[in-house]
């Protein structure tokens, strides 16, 4: 049973939009992503670089034809802890927020998240 | 940390994980072009059953609506292809048969529909009947096929979470 858990790397609100549009699909087409949340580019790289670092996504470089192509999904790690911060913020607005375990060393963590802000002028 | 959360801005983050679980299941729908430009090539393609019967132009017809039917079977794929598709997470165990179950039912509920008011107007004796049946048949597959994308999206969207 999957248990309550906030996540300030998810909460974020760029990479809330990232990480709720990756649970909702497999992988993502690094443009698709893009276009859908509204980032540059680079923006979008330093994002897919912090939840990949964290372990919350895979990301995978392929080419199709000549043209390099990346793509993105949660790995079970990150779809968990996604499940777990939904689950917090259910709990939050019900107005009977818990105590939560963090793990050791959970990706989470305020100085985990304090490095992967999201820069100034990409959020949704 | 989670103490410094306000629920008005847990409520703000959930609505916006809902506002990208939506998105992606609108994204992976079939489009409404789709369905009217299915709707089109039967009517033409009656059309001119009605008016060549069975010389040259009815096989031209024919081999317009294969094309045609062909080009937009081939554009919904490709662009279904370069798109995201939906978690299998998303879709809940009684989902999956239930989408099917409405998918599988237009197809003869629109078959249904064509051939009886056909063989009616037929009956009736009125002129071009088989353009009249198939305008009234994609009539329904055009509803039908909006009823079931809202039916879709119904069913997937208020999923919180993904499983669990």
């Amino acid at each position: 049973m999957t248990t309550p858990g906030f996540d300030e790397l998810i909460h974020a609100p760029t990479r809330l939009s990232l990480v709720a549009f990756l649970a909702a699909t497999g992988w993502a087409d690094f443009a698709v992503l893009r276009d859908s949340v509204g980032l540059s580019d680079s923006a979008l790289s330093k994002q897919l670089a912090t939840l990949a670092d964290a372990g919350y996504i895979e990301i995978r470089k392929a080419f199709a034809g000549k043209r390099p192509r990346t793509s993105a999904r949660l790995t079970d790690g990150g779809r968990t802890a996604f499940d777990r911060h939904v689950l917090a913020l259910q709990e939050i607005v019900a107005g009977t927020p818990g105590r939560w375990p963090q793990p050791a060393g959970h990706p989470g963590s305020r100085s985990a998240a304090s490095g992967g802000e999201p820069a100034p002028g990409v959020s949704p | 940390m989670n103490d410094q959360i306000e629920p008005a801005d847990a409520a703000r983050a959930l609505s916006e994980i809902g506002r990208r679980r939506e998105q992606v299941i609108r994204r992976t729908a079939i489009p409404r072009w789709y369905w009217w430009a299915i709707a089109v090539l039967e009517i033409a393609f009656a059309a001119d059953a009605d008016y060549s019967r069975r010389g040259a132009l009815f096989w031209a017809g024919n081999a317009l609506l294969a094309a045609g039917m062909l080009a937009v079977n081939g554009l919904l794929l490709s662009r279904q292809s370069r798109g995201p598709a939906l978690s299998p997470d998303l879709v809940a165990p009684d989902s999956g048969p239930r989408l099917l179950a409405g998918s599988v039912a237009l197809w003869p509920a629109v078959a249904g529909v064509t051939l009886g008011t056909n063989l009616g107007l037929e009956a009736a004796r009125v002129p071009y009947p088989a353009t009249i049946a198939t305008a009234v048949g994609m009539a329904v597959l055009v509803a039908g096929g909006q009823v079931l994308m809202r039916y879709r999206l119904h069913l997937l969207a208020p999923r919180p979470g993904g499983r669990g």
